[in-house]
């Protein structure tokens, strides 16, 4: 502290730095352990039936990132709540059908753990949660079921107190700020972009570096927008600017589209020898690279890019007839009007992109008045069915070996199973998650055993409950923070937790502390079985060629979808469904060369069908034109949707039809710009599409697309 | 007010009734808060809502259940 003028020697900020980092560790562990003993005495004070539910609930939703826990508590709640309603329910249609009780029990879970998987999000959770709730409050009451409204307004006020606690104590003590990171995303996201646009003027960027980049974008979008859904729980002041962030991220979506299908419309011409058209359009575009040519890391606020961004599109206006006078070949002029256009809009985007970003550092909130504008996820149904499969499946047959083996602790064994196939239908990973978990269960069971019978017999009173579990507890909590062993750590303290059972007075009964042990780590395994059994969905090669289709067919949407919003729900599925992909695939790969080929192929395609949708909507056509241009965006989406050389060459002469009919027509430059680049880009020997094509066309064909 | 609320033949503490509705208040006013970025003013927004809610909580219950002068 004192010798702040010499750098600190290297061992010593080894300590310092471990020191920082191991703070943080230990004040989770201390968050996470106050909430589990508040929330414990709490129940016991109120006298609730099974304090230990409560405890384990603060366990489950403890995060370090103060925003990620209101959001898990809420869904949570909500969750809650539906599936102690859903369990009243069941229990009230079949109070003496066991099987049939089962049976829609099971149904319930597997619906449940589907909708989980449908959505990945912070969404999913409340589907888990009204999966095993349900289980929880109607299982221990199947003999007994005028018990189930007790059971079911126990578990609510259990679940929801500790909720309440873990709220609090994560949201007073120390909180630990998401909104920070958003903030920095945000500014990091604008930075890069407009340093990547300023470069990219500045000289012509290779495809293979424009795909990496393009990647990046994506990713940057959706982790935006993942952030921004759990930071609305902790700041009032960011919910406020929710809907100005989306308009953001989606600006953002849109102005790098664009970007990407202007550089590829150059590299296109380059590559075909019209260097003319292609050096045109580079000048063209030279005002955007000098207007953004200011530092942006020393704090500068986008508003100063605002002025110049619209000096820049007037001295492009200005330069555009003087650049086309200079061009002798008709072909070359009809080029160089294709990339005239897509540039105009380009520095449209740009500056509505530069505007909301100001408008997020603005101090104040501005009106109300934006757009609203939501970010539409690109889910998938079929692996939400294989989850509902395997968990109706695993529930069904649990039942039923309940039901012949007459298993006294059966229940234990199916709730745990419930519990774990729900909590993780949605990981990437399931069956080792469940495994390290099942072992950390183990080990929890045998922790609790050692603590119930060795320690808890010789204490008495709250304080030395406290102590006497305190050390068990941290050792878990302590593993679970590492990533390493995080599901090590979470099998352990809900083991140990759950066999603790603490209750008011406590009870001391070996046999059925071992009974419920075994049963309940047979329930852990029995979910880890399941999901080896039915693998899940994510991350399989069929998955994968699922999400592939879907975003082919994003064109065949782009073609077809009612025209209000298309342009947001197009360019938001498209990210989610990309990114998706790409999480999935190992980066460099095959696959996600092909896929990244395809996407972009996509991106483009559809961006300029959504334009020249948009172009023919406001434009009076004859029938005839009408007709030709509905038929040649129809081939481009069945192309795209099951792409063969047939189609390929069938969406070909179409396109070519639909430029010939529109050349004729009067007040057709919007349509001929948009047609021409989804020409010039099914053209493209050296995207994804040549292997449709019936022969490499040679560059001459390229050139004179029309 | 009494002590306990029949909500469809189920008794409810009257308290609980009270507490979802300073909820909803407290929701209400942090929104005001987070639009009008009042926030900027406080040191701890999360302690200061606690707060507020307490305060909010606490005078409406003992409006409500003071006790009756004897």
């Amino acid at each position: 502290m004192t010798d702040t003028g010499t750098p600190l020697p290297a061992s010593r900020r080894v300590v310092v730095d471990t020191l920082y980092e191991e703070a943080g560790t230990w004040l989770f562990v201390f968050k996470t352990l106050l909430a589990f003993y508040l929330t414990g005495w709490l129940a016991m004070r109120l006298s609730l039936p099974a304090p230990t539910s409560a405890m384990l609930t603060t366990i489950i939703v403890a995060n370090r990132q103060s925003g990620m826990v209101l959001a898990k508590s809420f869904y949570r709640a909500i969750g809650t709540v539906g599936g102690a309603l859903v369990a009243v329910l069941i229990v009230a249609a079949f109070p003496q059908q066991r099987e049939l009780f089962l049976v829609a029990m099971s149904l319930w879970l597997g619906i449940c753990a589907g909708g989980a998987t449908f959505y990945r999000n912070f969404k999913a959770y409340a589907f888990v949660l009204g999966g095993y709730t349900a289980a929880i409050v109607g299982l221990p009451v199947i003999d007994n079921p005028p018990a189930v409204f007790d059971s079911a307004v126990a578990r609510l006020s259990e679940v929801l107190l500790a909720l309440l606690v873990s709220g609090v104590v994560s949201d007073v003590i120390f909180p630990s700020k998401m909104r920070d990171v958003l903030r920095r995303k945000a500014r990091d996201q604008f930075a890069h972009f407009i340093a990547f646009v300023q470069g990219a003027t500045g000289g012509r960027i290779a495809r293979e570096q424009m795909e990496r980049a393009h990647l990046r974008f994506v990713r940057d979008a959706v982790a935006l927008e993942d952030l921004r859904s759990s930071v609305i729980f902790e700041d009032a002041e960011a919910r406020a600017r929710s809907s100005h962030m989306e308009l953001y991220n989606q600006r953002f979506m849109a102005a790098s589209t664009t970007f990407q299908s202007l550089h590829h419309l150059i590299n296109r011409l380059g590559k075909a020898g019209r260097t003319a058209s292609a050096q045109a359009l580079i000048h063209l575009y030279a005002p955007i690279g000098a207007a953004l040519a200011a530092p942006i890391e020393a704090g500068t606020r986008a508003r100063i890019f605002l002025p110049r961004l619209v000096q820049a599109r007037q001295a492009m206006e200005a330069n555009a007839p003087v650049l086309r006078e200079a061009l002798a070949d008709p072909t070359d002029r009809r080029d160089f009007d294709t990339g005239t256009a897509l540039e105009q809009r380009f520095v449209d985007e740009l500056h509505d992109f530069v505007d909301a970003a100001a408008s997020l550092e603005a101090p104040r909130v501005g009106a109300s008045s934006t757009e609203r504008v939501r970010f539409v996820r690109g889910n998938d149904f079929a692996g939400a069915l294989v989850a509902t499969t395997r968990t109706t499946v695993t529930m069904l047959v649990l039942g039923v070996f309940w039901i012949e083996t007459a298993w006294p602790v059966g229940s234990s064994a199916m709730l745990l199973a419930t519990v774990f196939a729900a909590l993780f239908a949605a990981t990437p990973n399931p069956a080792n998650v469940t495994g390290s978990v099942l072992l950390g269960y183990v080990l929890g069971v045998a922790m609790g055993f050692a603590c119930v019978f060795f320690v808890l017999t010789n204490v008495d009173g709250y304080g030395l409950l406290v102590a006497g579990t305190a050390p068990f507890m941290i050792v878990s909590v302590v593993m679970m923070i590492r990533p390493s062993m995080a599901s090590f750590g979470l099998g352990c303290a809900f083991g140990f937790v759950n066999l603790l059972a603490l209750q008011n007075p406590m009870v001391f009964d070996p046999a059925s502390f071992l009974n419920i042990g075994i049963a309940q780590v047979a329930g852990v395994g029995a979910a880890a079985v399941a999901f080896m059994i039915v693998p899940p969905a994510i991350g399989s090669r069929w998955l994968r060629r699922r999400q592939l289709e879907r975003l082919r067919r994003q064109v065949a949407l782009a073609a077809e979808a009612p025209l209000p919003g298309l342009r947001h729900r197009f360019e938001s599925v498209n990210h989610d469904l990309f990114s998706q992909v790409v999480s999935q695939t190992q980066a460099g790969s095959a696959d996600s060369r092909a896929l990244i080929a395809w996407a972009l192929a996509v991106h483009e395609t559809g961006r300029a069908v959504i334009e020249l949708r948009y172009a023919m909507k406001e434009l009076d056509m004859s029938a005839t034109t009408q007709r030709i241009m509905d038929g040649a965006v129809q081939a481009l989406a069945r192309f795209y949707e099951r792409p063969d050389a047939e189609r390929y060459l069938v969406a070909r002469d179409a396109v070519a039809t639909a430029i010939a009919a529109t050349s004729e027509a009067e007040h057709t430059c919007v349509l001929l710009d948009n047609l021409h680049l989804i020409r010039l880009a099914l053209l493209d020997g050296e995207s994804v599409l040549a292997a449709y094509m019936p022969q490499m066309p040679n560059p001459e064909e390229i050139a004179h697309a029309p | 007010m009494p002590r306990e609320i029949a909500l469809g033949d189920a008794l409810v503490p009257s308290l609980l009734l009270v507490f979802v509705g300073s909820m909803l208040l407290l929701w209400a006013l942090d929104w005001l808060a987070g639009r009008y970025g009042l926030y900027r003013h406080v040191w701890h927004p999360s302690l200061f809502r606690i707060a507020a809610f307490v305060c909010v909580f606490g005078s409406i219950a003992l409006l409500l259940f003071q006790v009756p002068p004897s």
